[in-house]
């Protein structure tokens, strides 16, 4: 009886297998860095705002505190955008004629908001909680960046689960003095390990498993 | 529509009449069909989703179905890709409003009206948006708790089917053009203004009635008429009695043993959830606190107070003039108002066995207290106030105060009248729905439309407006119709039973163009635009004083004004003229039953039938949703159906009273008074919205159309006949059934004769089964023996082994719930608050049958004794978050897990919708979203979501999280406060400043996790339920789980749950045979 198949036949088979694990290992590894990309995070990513505000020119050039736009961090989960109000404390005084803040003149006139596109934006299954972090120790800047160095807001981390488990499961590696939490140019000590555990101590930390329990998050 | 199973089969009623009295022990039953213990029920009960197997019957073949599968887990790869949020906004406020913190809540002090009184409650508001209603803790009526209906009424600010403009002749009109036509009128009445009249109901608010005094005045000859369906007829109200009308106030905590007779004191009172608080505490049973009160209940019906009663006896509603007379006699009150002994027909045996023991304990009570129901005749009443004076208990546990809400000066019944003489020619309603509530005998309906159709030449003769929040059947009988603003956006006043005013304000500005009362008032007043605040600001400024501003924004930020109560009278006269008693010696049957009218206790009197919250709510006993029955017990349902085939749930009958006939569904009622049917009202409306009609046609009947004038609470002389009918009912008595494997039902176990010889069961294993799921005792048995409710505990004896390994709960924060069945009243607050917190969703009557109600936390009824006389038990079940829960073993996801704290969580997003945890929970709690429910879309709808608990979509497993939102937030609200006063405490110089701040610090962290509630506990009115951290040895719910009565539900299946009860103690007479006489 004649053979069906040819003797190579066996040879391309095995290699087939080999190739298709690749293959699908492949498929899988891509679709995990898409997925962890800033073409899906939006991380790094400028966006137009209707009033070009820097950070930059506000927090680095004339040192105004990120609580005094953003006065509800310490006490509510949301940090609070500071409303038409807080922007002409200073800009009914200052920067009067100025084009780029029309904008800003036209609502405060007919008392219609300003809308801002939203930079940092958490899946609505999140209840992520400002005030909860920075009572813990968490800086402004371990999360959002350094914000002093951009002209325009963008997202600096990846904001994707992996990423906030990474704090998560190891406090320690970020935690800071109390008044070092709205520092926009803090450096981590090179001591930090040692610092941070002795924070986590005196912050009165969740033991880690429980920081990372479904529904400290998601509820 | 699917035919329910469980309604669908007959009754074995002898048999199972016989095998309860062969019944060896107390036997606990949900339903007559669980009795019935036959293979069928079992079958259903054994299904985990007994209705799922008809969805396979549909037409669609099975090559269609694997056809769409496998499209949609193609597209499902598509989707599942890469998914980027949208790019939203952030709009942030233009000046932020004083005290708003976006993320964090307000609350304001406010009261809801219910026919007429105020209840002071507590609304939550978030950004804007009014969320959730709480009972304020300083107002008389509410002491913090909030009924069914409060809970309910931020779903009908919402309500997409409210009116939103003026409406004319049912198009869209504005307010000049009604304007354009009613002050031209008001001019021409200003000399005369007969013909001018307005229809209001119960009013307390002290601006309303002054501008309606204004009104009269202004219109010289005009009209005020009152109705409300729950206060009529005016001359036989209660309060008239004396001979100045006084409103009777009682207080519960100064009685040692309390009589009803026919009150439903726990539910249906302006007072109801004051008094349902002041009665529970007198019954809180603990081993350091062995004393209760005692209830006595009179009654016909099957009410929530007497399911808490220690001896209830169950009487036709003819009986209560004899039963009541007959008491007063052995009281020893006589003369004129008791008629000679001998004319006072006896009573039976039995009967009067039971009266005379309540006499000779009323007697003997140091403190006692009568209360008579407010649908019961002068003489009744008269006899009450006559026995309370005599056990001294005036001034005591008994008070009266001048009638809150005045007289009627003229009834609806005057206006129809004059209505038919053509001495209207301008009417004005002003909110309510008489053309759908007037009693029968009065034409109001069909009058209104002749008013409003009339004409001369082409113009209509006369004016007809209705101010409501729907364009209900009164609207669509009148020429215009103006939208009427909900409570939460309208600022007014309201007091309270006992005459406490409250400030109502607004928390949101009108969604729509409406109206409140008082500002369509001061329209009348010729100031068509003064806003609300301004008509109560003035009035209350006459009356203020200091200064005002400081005393406005005081009784704004407490909700009550000070110093409004009414103050009490002594001098106490019955008027001389009152009837006397008069007695029937006619035995009811079918063929003259009594008939009882009653508000619906979701649907009330039909103001609530279009909130849907509130009719997929199960009412209590029965069990019964979105439609309402006739209840009849089940003795009458033999009598209908014959003994072989007694009528079931859903039969439909056909009722003939006075020369009318009305045909409605039964449900049958163990419990309720031989040969009584009991109608509740508020259903069979026919306009005002979506949910009220099922596909255009009502829901339920209308009883309003048997209900007359001279007799709107009871009456004789209706006959009922079977019709041989069915119609499906939406009851979920029988779901999510515990502990009742097929052959190892706990029925079946306490049924022993027939059951023992079971093949494969032995004595043992029947005992180990039987798992006692409601444990009760006498307070006499608890006093004697503080073991006897472990006693019945058979994990104690027979433990099984764990698999697991047992979880470390030695650090931080631990979760627990305690749930007292002595302190339950059954009423539902706790479901319809857990689902405003909760988003929970409704899913309709079709899906209520197959038994995919979405209540996170349910109220079991267990029976128990004779199906003729049952005593009734209270059981709230929300999730039981199990140490070793069997839920989490099962997800192949990880979606429920367990949290160090104890919790069992559920993370929706991980949810891929298997149901194993389901399947494997014993206490049937979990819920699952078989389709799309939660209403992402209605513009309005959406906006009362909470915003801290996610909106959960198709195919996702859900349940009670013992409110993991309010604990995430109170946990960080604990670590933000106590941490900041460590960090002072560090930087403190003095050793003794660092002791004391860090002291304040802990006990901060104590207090503010001992002030968290989750939201069943915050709105139950009787605190019987109670949760904390059990690690805090101090905290009650810690102290609770301490008792000797304390016990777990199934914790033979070592499932370690977090939720536990306290058994349910009574405290019956040592004379009397415990439970119902029927």
């Amino acid at each position: 009886m004649a053979y069906v198949f040819h003797p190579l036949t066996n040879t391309i088979a095995k290699a087939g297998v080999f190739v298709a694990v690749l293959l699908i290992g492949g498929v899988v590894w891509v679709a995990a860095e898409i997925e962890r990309s800033p073409w899906v995070s939006d991380a790094g990513v400028h966006r137009n705002q209707p009033i070009p505000f820097s950070h930059e020119h506000h927090v680095r050039g004339l040192g105004i505190d990120c609580r005094y736009c953003h006065n509800s961090v310490t006490e509510s989960a949301s940090a609070g955008m500071p409303s038409t109000q807080v922007c002409m404390t200073c800009h009914s005084k200052i920067w009067t004629n100025a084009a780029v803040l029309e904008p800003l003149r036209q609502s405060w006139e007919t008392g219609t908001p300003i809308a801002w596109q939203r930079v940092h934006n958490l899946p609505d299954y999140v209840y992520f909680n400002h005030a909860a972090h920075i009572t813990k120790g968490v800086g402004c800047t371990t999360c959002h960046g350094q914000v002093d160095r951009m002209p325009l807001m963008l997202q600096a981390a990846a904001l994707n689960m992996e990423w906030c488990l990474t704090c998560h499961r190891e406090p320690a590696r970020f935690l800071r003095e109390r008044e070092d939490i709205f520092q926009p140019d803090y450096q981590l000590p090179p001591n930090q390990m040692e610092l941070g555990s002795q924070l986590a101590k005196r912050y009165d930390l969740l033991p880690p498993q429980l920081m990372q329990n479904c529904s400290l998050c998601h509820r | 529509m699917p035919q329910d199973r469980l309604v669908n089969n007959t009754l074995p009623l002898s048999e199972i009449r016989h095998r309860l009295a062969a019944a060896d022990g107390p036997t606990y039953w949900r339903s007559l069909q669980e009795l019935s213990c036959t293979d069928e029920f079992r079958q259903s009960i054994a299904d985990e989703f007994p209705a799922l197997g008809e969805r396979f019957n549909d037409s669609t073949s099975r090559r269609e179905v694997l056809k769409i599968m496998a499209a949609s887990l193609a597209l499902l790869g598509i989707t599942g890709c890469f998914y980027k949020h949208p790019q939203e906004k952030i709009v942030p406020y233009v000046k932020t409003p004083d005290q708003t913190i976006p993320g964090l809540p307000l609350y304001f002090a406010t009261a809801m009206p219910m026919n007429g009184y105020g209840i002071g409650v507590l609304a939550l508001s978030r950004e804007g948006r009014p969320l959730k209603i709480e009972g304020n803790p300083d107002h008389p009526a509410s002491l913090g708790a909030a009924n069914a209906f409060m809970q309910a009424s931020i779903l009908d600010l919402y309500d997409p089917d409210r009116s939103r403009t003026v409406q004319r002749s049912g198009r869209t009109a504005t307010w000049s053009n009604l304007l354009g036509i009613l002050n031209p009128r008001l001019q021409t009445k200003l000399t005369n203004g007969s013909g001018l009249r307005l229809l209001t109901g119960t009013i307390t608010s002290p601006t309303l009635l002054s501008q309606i005094q204004q009104f009269l005045q202004r219109y010289p000859g005009s009209q005020c008429h009152q109705y409300d369906p729950l206060h009529t007829p005016d001359g036989e109200l209660p309060k008239n009695i004396f001979t100045t009308p006084l409103d009777t106030l009682h207080d519960f905590t100064k009685a040692d043993v309390i009589l009803t007779i026919g009150s439903d004191f726990l539910t249906t009172h302006p007072a109801s959830l004051r008094y349902a608080r002041q009665f529970i505490d007198g019954r809180r049973v603990r081993q350091d606190h062995l004393k209760m009160n005692r209830l006595y209940v009179i009654e016909s019906a099957m009410t929530l107070t007497g399911s808490m009663a220690d001896h209830r006896l169950a009487i036709a509603p003819s009986d209560f003039q004899l039963h009541t007379a007959r008491l007063g006699h052995m009281l020893g009150i006589g003369g004129d108002v008791v008629p000679e002994s001998r004319s006072v027909p006896s009573l039976s045996v039995q009967k009067q066995h039971w009266l005379d023991t309540v006499a000779a304990d009323l007697t003997s009570a140091a403190t006692s207290l009568i209360i008579a129901g407010a649908d019961q005749p002068p003489s009744v009443h008269a006899m009450v106030h006559r026995i309370n004076q005599r056990l001294n208990n005036i001034g005591r546990s008994v008070y009266h105060i001048d009638s809150v809400a005045p007289s009627a000066q003229h009834s609806l019944k005057d206006l129809v009248t004059d209505m038919q003489d053509g001495n209207v020619d301008t009417l004005l309603i002003l909110g309510g729905n008489p053309a759908y509530d007037a009693p029968i005998d009065i034409p109001f309906a069909s009058m209104l439309q002749n008013l409003s159709t009339q004409r001369r030449g082409r113009d209509y003769q006369n004016l007809t407006i209705h101010l409501g929040t729907h364009a209900n059947e009164t609207a669509w009988n009148c020429q215009w119709h103006i939208p009427q603003s909900h409570y939460l956006e309208s600022w007014g006043d309201i007091r309270a039973h006992d005459g406490t005013a409250s400030i109502i304000q607004p928390l949101i500005a009108p969604l729509f163009a409406s109206k409140s009362e008082w500002e369509l008032m001061e329209t009348l007043l010729d100031h068509p635009d003064r806003d609300g605040i301004e008509s109560i600001r003035n009035h209350w400024a006459k009356s203020v004083t200091s200064d005002f501003e400081t005393w406005w924004l005081q009784t704004l930020q407490r909700g009550t004004i000070d110093g409004t109560s009414a103050p009490l009278r002594k001098d106490l006269t019955l008027r001389p003229d009152l009837p006397g008693f008069s007695f029937s010696d006619e035995t009811p049957h079918p063929e003259n039953a009594e008939i009882i009218f009653a508000p619906d206790p979701t649907a009330w009197t039909g103001e609530y039938a279009n909130n849907a919250w509130l009719q997929e709510l199960p009412k209590p006993f029965t069990k019964l949703t979105w439609d309402n029955a006739i209840a009849i017990n089940v003795r009458m349902a033999e009598n209908l159906g014959g003994s072989a085939r007694p009528l079931v749930d859903g039969h439909i009958v056909r009722v003939d009273y006075q020369g009318r006939s009305l045909e409605a569904p039964v449900v049958i009622l163990p419990g309720q008074a031989d040969g009584v049917i009991a109608m509740t009202l508020g259903y069979g409306r026919t306009h005002g919205g979506t949910v009220l009609t099922d596909d255009g046609a009502p829901r339920g009947y209308n009883a309003y159309q048997l209900r007359t004038s001279a007799r709107p609470w009871v009456d004789v002389g209706a006959r009922v006949t079977f019709t041989g009918r069915i119609v499906p009912l939406a009851i979920t008595r029988n779901h999510h059934a515990m502990d009742t494997a097929p052959g190892m039902n706990s029925i079946e176990q306490s049924l022993k004769p027939q059951n023992i010889a079971q093949p494969g069961i032995s004595e043992e294993n029947l005992e180990l089964h039987n798992r006692k799921i409601v444990r009760t005792a006498t307070l006499e048995q608890f006093q004697q023996n503080q073991n006897v409710i472990q006693n019945l505990d058979i994990a104690s004896r027979k433990p099984l082994l764990s698999l697991y390994q047992p979880w470390n709960y030695d650090h931080g924060l631990q979760w627990g719930m305690s749930i007292d069945q002595t302190a339950c009243i059954g009423c539902n607050a706790c479901i319809v608050a857990c689902q405003a917190e909760n988003n929970i969703p409704v899913v309709g009557k079709e899906q209520v049958m197959r038994q995919r109600e979405m209540h996170w936390i349910r109220i079991d009824n267990y029976f128990s004794g004779p199906v003729d006389s049952p005593s009734v038990y209270h059981q709230p079940v929300p999730c039981m978050h199990c140490e070793n829960a069997p839920c989490e073993y099962v997800c192949p996801v990880g979606a429920t897990t367990h949290s160090d704290e104890g919790l069992n969580e559920m993370t929706y997003n991980r949810c891929i919708g298997t149901r194993y945890c389901s399947n494997n929970c014993p206490y049937k709690v979990r819920r699952f979203n078989f389709f799309l429910y939660s209403d992402y879309d209605s513009n309005t709808r959406r906006l009362q979501h909470n915003p801290d608990v996610s909106v959960r979509s198709r195919g996702v497993m859900e349940k009670c999280t013992y409110c993991v939102q309010r604990i995430d937030n109170t946990r960080i609200e604990m670590e933000k406060q106590v941490l900041d006063l460590r960090e002072q405490a560090r930087l403190a110089l003095e050793p003794a400043d660092q002791k004391r701040l860090l002291l304040a610090a802990d006990e901060r962290g104590r207090q503010i996790i001992a002030g968290l509630q989750t939201a069943c506990q915050q709105s139950c009115p009787t605190q019987a339920i109670v949760f904390g951290d059990l690690r805090d040895p101090q905290s009650q719910v810690a102290r609770l789980k301490r008792e000797p009565a304390d016990y777990g539900l199934l914790t033979d299946l070592t499932t370690k749950p977090r939720t536990t009860y306290l058994a349910r103690f009574t405290n019956p007479h040592p004379d009397l045979a415990p439970g119902t006489l029927a």
